[in-house]
């Protein structure tokens, strides 16, 4: 049984020009003790779909899904009284914003122990002595003496452990991190990460890892997701995402990057940006920004389609030589 | 902190300097002096009327009177009242119990309904409720303190009589004055119905004076909420699986706070001037009324030191709410 399975996940946030469909048709699934990674670039909705299966999203979004379960239980219909038990306890998430995330008012040790009070997780008595073990397992020097530290007297760095710590203080099977190192500093970036892995590694989680760093991806995840304005459009093993993207906007994801672009004057790069509220178009929604697109994506829809694992959402899905298929007119020519 | 504390004190001083500048000036400024109020119409010699006024020294230079009385008052003499030769700050500290009872219960009243309407209004944005609180509290914030008092009086004292028109206890009922809160002191007389008829003298003035701060912390406290439930620490504080009620109230009140307590202190400013117009319309003997009078009088050592002590009283409740602030904002601890 998948840790977490969702299908057909929708959220629509109303706005004063109607409703905006910000995620639409997400569907993931995460094994025990797996890393996935999601990646796309910003405002693709991947934070707003991983908010959506931890049931964050807020008035007045409208979250809806074809199936949403975490570990077999149904979260749908799960009134929300049985689901806050799940949040925060099986399943936990951290942010991008560290800085933002905690709240300013309350010292970090507080903070950490609040979950496994509400939860129960330790009798209260043993508390205090967790959050310090919390604190040195996620490598916060000296952690006795920092309970009392509010979070604007730390770093960045040094909150967004504490974040993790919070996080994992009820020992979830499922960890989901949205860009948990955006905000950090290059040479701390590397050390959450791994402190994330090891910690992955080491309790058998769950863990969805949000990104935009492909090269983040090529090191982490065992499978990927490419999300674009809000849409699933290609999931694969990693390994096999790297070598043969199907979706055109992997492959252009994977030529932008650096490495990939030796010997090149400049590195190419996606021209436009993903479609926001107001310039969605019609078909595909990668359409104006595709070299390949056709008639037929200005005006149809297109499916996820492939084998399981290996889908992706387009009329020409590209071969491993990066030519399109599916009757498209160059691969005729 | 200590540094903003002792930047704060520094200022006292030219602040008092100011408000004795001013209600000296402008009592002048309103023709006719105390003995010409007392002695005018009972048709004394211009001749006696010049002696009195040179025997209270309103004959010398307005600078010269002004300094005399700063003088005066740096050595910590207020004066006496020329119309009832008692002392400024003896009458202050009698009657100063009767408007401190009243702000504190209208002030209560105000924190106890408009904090929560505005947060329930916060959590139910754009409700039916929402709106409607909104609406009111429009209203309320600009209520004419005369008007409405004089409307509750009409509507609650003579037409349905639930309540007493004026002063704070029953003629009827004897409290022996203690501490100067009615409340207090009828709650320790021996008189079962004093409480009672206390709490019916007082609701009506509380209702009236604490109006406008009710109003004014409502929309206060639904703005900050507003802001502080968009913020990325309230949706950590859900994605640790907290009910709905300990996310509002642990997480954003304590936030949404900080702003509303400065809004609170500054409205006691606001509050003692509502009450010298409660105090007049419902007949409260505290300072407000005395000070009004003491305009009518003309008695100016009693305008001025009620001034400056009132003044005072501001510019130290502010100062508390700057320590208040700090406590509630580890920010700006130390
Ligand atoms: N509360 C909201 N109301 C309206 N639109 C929203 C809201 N939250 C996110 N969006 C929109 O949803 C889209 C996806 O956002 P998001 O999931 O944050 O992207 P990202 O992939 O960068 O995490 C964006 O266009 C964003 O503007
Ligand atoms: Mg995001």
């Amino acid at each position: 049984m998948p840790l977490l399975e969702v299908r057909d996940l929708a959220v629509a946030f109303p706005t004063a020009r109607g409703t905006f469909r910000a995620v639409d048709g997400v569907e993931m699934v995460v094994e025990a003790g797996e890393v996935l990674c999601v990646v796309g670039e910003s405002g693709s909705g991947k934070s707003v779909s991983m908010l959506a299966a931890m049931g964050l999203i807020g008035w007045p979004g409208r979250v809806s899904a074809g199936t949403l379960r975490f570990d077999g239980t149904d979260l749908l219909t799960l009134p929300p009284r049985r689901r806050r038990r799940l949040v925060g306890r099986d399943m936990a998430m951290i942010f991008q914003e560290p800085m933002s995330s905690l709240n300013p008012c309350y010292p970090v040790g507080w903070q950490v122990g609040e979950a496994l009070r509400v939860h129960h997780a330790v009798p209260r008595a043993e508390v205090r002595g967790r959050v310090v073990e919390l604190l040195g397992k996620v490598g916060i020097p000296a952690p006795a003496t920092r309970l009392g530290a509010f979070p604007h007297q730390m770093s960045g760095g040094m909150n967004q452990r504490v974040m993790i710590a919070m996080a994992i203080s009820c020992n979830p099977r499922l960890l989901i991190a949205d860009e948990p190192t955006t905000a950090l500093d290059v040479t701390i970036q590397k050390q959450i990460l791994d402190l994330l892995l090891g910690l992955q590694r080491e309790r058998g989680m769950g863990l969805v890892l949000i990104t935009h760093d492909m090269g983040v991806v090529a090191e982490t995840a065992q499978r990927v997701q490419v999300m674009y304005a809000g849409q699933m459009v290609e999931e694969a093993p990693t390994a096999e995402l790297f070598a043969a993207p199907r979706h055109p906007y992997t492959a252009a994801l994977l030529e932008a990057l650096p490495e990939r672009a030796l010997g090149r004057r400049r590195l190419p790069t996606i021209p436009g940006v993903v479609p926001g509220i107001a310039d969605r178009p019609g078909g595909c929604l990668f359409n104006p920004r595709c070299r390949f697109a056709t008639p037929r994506c200005l005006a149809e829809v297109p499916k996820l389609a492939g084998p399981a694992g290996r889908r992706a959402r387009c009329h020409y899905p590209l071969d491993a030589a990066g030519r399109p298929t599916g009757g498209h007119p160059d691969a005729a020519a | 902190m200590i540094r903003f504390l002792l930047r704060r004190v520094a200022l006292i001083l030219p602040t008092f300097i100011g408000v004795t500048l001013l209600s000296f000036m402008l009592i002048r400024l309103v023709p006719g002096d105390p003995i010409e109020i007392r002695f005018g119409e009972r048709g004394i010699s211009a001749e006696r009327l010049a002696e009195l006024r040179h025997e209270a020294g309103f004959d010398r230079p307005l600078w010269r009177q002004f300094v005399a009385y700063e003088a005066q008052v740096a050595q910590g003499d207020l004066g006496t009242s020329v119309v009832t030769h008692d002392s400024v700050w003896g009458e202050f500290i009698t009657l100063f119990p009767a408007t401190i009872e009243l702000s504190v219960c209208a002030i209560l009243f105000a924190i106890a309904i408009g904090l929560p309407l505005g947060v329930i209004a916060a959590v139910r944005r754009g409700s039916v409720f929402d709106y409607g609180l909104m609406g009111l509290s429009v209203t309320g914030a600009s209520m004419p303190i005369f008007w409405w008092g004089l409307m509750m009086i009409l509507v609650f004292s003579v037409a349905l009589g639930w309540t007493p028109v004026s002063g704070r206890i029953s003629d009827a009922v004897y409290v022996v004055p203690w501490s100067g809160f009615m409340l207090i002191d009828a709650w320790y007389s021996d008189d079962a119905g004093a409480v009672r008829s206390a709490l019916s003298h007082l609701i009506l003035p509380t209702i009236v004076l604490g109006t406008i701060p009710l109003a004014t912390i409502a929309r206060m406290t639904r703005s900050s909420m507003l802001e502080v439930l968009g913020e990325d620490y309230i949706r950590t504080a859900r994605a640790k699986g907290l009910g709905t009620l300990r996310v509002v109230v642990v997480h954003a009140l304590r936030n949404a706070l900080i702003p509303v307590v400065t809004v609170i202190g500054l409205q006691v400013g606001t509050l003692l001037g509502g009450a010298i117009l409660t105090e007049t319309v419902f007949s409260w003997p505290g300072v407000g009324h005395w000070l009004i009078e003491s305009i009518q009088r003309r008695d100016y050592p009693v305008l001025q030191g009620g001034t400056l002590l009132v003044a005072t009283l501001v510019m130290l409740v502010n100062l508390g709410v700057d320590l208040a602030y700090g406590f509630l904002n580890p920010r700006i601890r130390r």
